[in-house]
């Protein structure tokens, strides 16, 4: 009877575990094709001139592939204009947020100073706070202040990133306490032991945050919506669901490639930085 | 070269002012933080507490109105709509996203499984595409005849339909939308709390005989369970806070019968195009009340009583 249920394992085991891959490989295939079709539909029909969107049956692949929505795009509109306006609020908001986390961040860290435990708990617990209660008080100071309408709304109120402060004191615990005590021995100030032995060393720590910042902005939409009036200033989600939206009827050719134009810059760095990126997101498990 | 000497009362006691130096730090290094943090992070919940006593609109001055607007919220149909079809799409979404995040790092963390990382990839991918970017494709694929969808259905036989305008259709809608694009993210969670549970405990109850599927439901699950309750709670704050997809594919209003209006699209609308400040910044106060309650009696029920 032992003997029996010996032999006859491996042979069952061997078939169900033949079974059991060939419905994982199904699951994941399934579930990466489900992943892909958005995308490959978006860039697919960004080289469909828009009769060719518009059409029964549909074409998996564009009859006369063309430029023509990209060209429209750039020489008819504003839309790189956006492109360079979002450039820029999200370059300035990594700036300033990595500057400001990482220096408290290195500070609760590092030092043990009165009120430590509160103010960090303090920072903790706004976190969880969604951005909605925060919103309308937001709109109204930014108006007092007459900053309506600038970027500053989008930079501002997002520079106190508590996300960001957690992280890097996360980050700057593992730094050796040695190192701050010998630069200081050295005669290395406070500020320059921040700015020339923690900062550099941690550049990962950074580096992910960075990204996950850049992601933020980039793909912010409620504030831009909210604060912003003139197009000049408007960030590329905006100028998309706006603009767009509103001004063309039936207007799916520039929408993808727009769409197109809008995701290039973070799966570029997605695709070169992808270690960082995870990190970020599990950093960032709140969404957008 | 005469070394000019150190006066005296720097030399007699440099300890003290490095010392001071040393503990004015921290407060200084974390002074530009807390500074923007009490302005536009602190004081506006404040003053949103504040603003929901009052009813003001736009241009009038605020008047105080009590708690009124909160009593006006209870019988407001809009507010019952919204709140209805939110926690309608947490239930729908939520067990899809959470579920099929776990379901992925389940077979991705198995080292017997090929091209993995090429698989996470494709699954991390539309975490980086916005959510209005998502929305104009999700528009372009369901809200027309000509979508792709509906291509494959009419050739199954079915008629073509506009998913967008279907009030039944809308929840399903905005959870696919959900589903495509955080999937990824659960997918991150779970990866990170399977890594964390030694491979020698599934290995020792295989060679004691049990096979994945009890590995799985007796070992995994109950050793993934602090991870899953805290995607859970991450969802249902997620979902109360959902603005850009139901924006950007059914507008302010809501969609057809307001199938669409969800909480964080109601709070917009109140607040931003009909400037009732008042009453906004009530929706957001109730709505982070229930959010937080709600958050309170999921990790009250998923924690067992041991662990209290």
């Amino acid at each position: 009877m032992a003997a029996r249920v010996e032999t006859s394992r491996p042979v069952a085991d061997q078939r169900s575990q033949r079974l059991l891959m060939i419905v994982v490989y199904g699951i994941l295939g399934f579930a990466a094709f489900l992943s892909l079709i958005p995308l490959y539909w978006m860039v697919m029909s960004s080289f469909k001139p828009l009769n060719e969107i518009l059409t029964i049956p549909v074409l998996l692949v564009p009859q006369n592939p063309t430029f023509e929505n990209y060209r429209l795009l750039i020489e008819e509109t504003e839309f790189e204009r956006s492109m360079f306006n979002s450039i820029a609020v999200a370059f300035i908001n990594v700036v300033v947020q990595v500057f400001l986390c990482s220096l408290a961040g290195f500070a609760f860290a590092k030092y043990r100073f009165r009120g430590r435990n509160l103010l960090f708990t303090l920072v903790l617990g706004t976190v969880m706070i969604p951005v909605s209660v925060q919103l309308v008080p937001n709109y109204i100071i930014m108006g007092r202040l007459g900053w309506l309408d600038t970027w500053l709304p989008l930079i501002i109120p997002t520079a106190a990133n508590a996300f960001g402060v957690f992280w890097m004191r996360q980050y700057m615990f593992s730094l050796p306490d040695e190192l701050l005590d010998a630069a200081r021995l050295d005669g290395c100030n406070e500020f320059g032991l921040f700015w020339r032995i923690v900062l550099p060393l941690a550049r990962p720590g950074i580096g992910a945050l960075a990204l996950f910042i850049f992601t933020t902005s980039w793909n912010e939409f409620l504030l831009p919506l909210v604060y912003l009036r003139s197009q000049e200033v408007y960030t590329v989600q905006l100028m998309i669901a706006s603009i767009f939206r509103t001004r063309f009827q039936q207007n799916f050719h520039l929408l993808m490639s727009a769409s197109v134009l809008a995701i290039i810059p973070m799966t570029v760095l997605f695709v070169a930085l992808q270690r960082q990126f995870i990190a970020g997101l599990t950093l960032g498990s709140l969404r957008e | 070269v005469a070394v000019k000497p150190l006066p005296l009362t720097t030399s007699a006691n440099p300890q003290a002012k490095a010392f001071r130096w040393d503990k004015l730090a921290p407060y200084i290094f974390i002074s530009p933080f807390f500074i923007i943090f009490a302005i536009f992070g602190v004081f506006p919940i404040i003053y949103s507490g504040y603003i929901s006593l009052h009813e003001w609109t736009g241009l009038n001055p605020p008047m105080f109105i009590g708690l009124r607007n909160y009593e006006n919220l209870l019988r407001d149909n809009d507010f019952l709509i919204a709140l209805r079809n939110t926690v309608l799409l947490l239930l729908i979404s939520g067990p899809l996203t959470i579920g099929g995040g776990l379901l992925l790092a389940v077979i991705l963390n198995s080292k017997l499984v090929r091209f993995r990382n090429a698989f996470r990839t494709i699954f991390y991918l539309p975490l980086v595409v916005s959510l209005v970017v998502a929305s104009q494709v999700f528009n372009l694929l369901l809200g027309n005849p000509f979508g792709l969808v509906n291509e494959m259905l009419a050739r199954l036989g079915f008629e073509r339909i506009n998913f967008l305008n279907e009030p039944a259709m809308t929840l399903v809608v905005l959870s696919v939308l959900i589903l495509w694009k955080y999937v990824g993210n659960d997918l991150v969670i779970m990866l990170a709390g399977l890594q964390a549970i030694p491979p020698e405990l599934g290995e020792a109850a295989m060679v004691d005989g049990a096979n994945p599927r009890q590995v799985f439901w007796y070992i995994t699950l109950p050793l993934m369970r602090p991870v899953i309750l805290f995607d859970i709670v991450l969802s249902t704050i997620n979902t109360f806070n959902m603005f850009a997809e139901p924006y950007n594919l059914f507008g302010t209003t809501g969609g057809v019968n307001q199938s669409g209006l969800v909480t964080g699209l109601l709070l917009y609308r109140t607040s931003f195009t009909l400037f009732k400040f008042g009453y906004g910044s009530a929706i957001a106060y109730l709505v982070g009340i229930i959010v937080f309650v709600l958050s309170l009696i999921q990790l009250r029920l998923g924690t067992r009583d041991h662990e209290r």
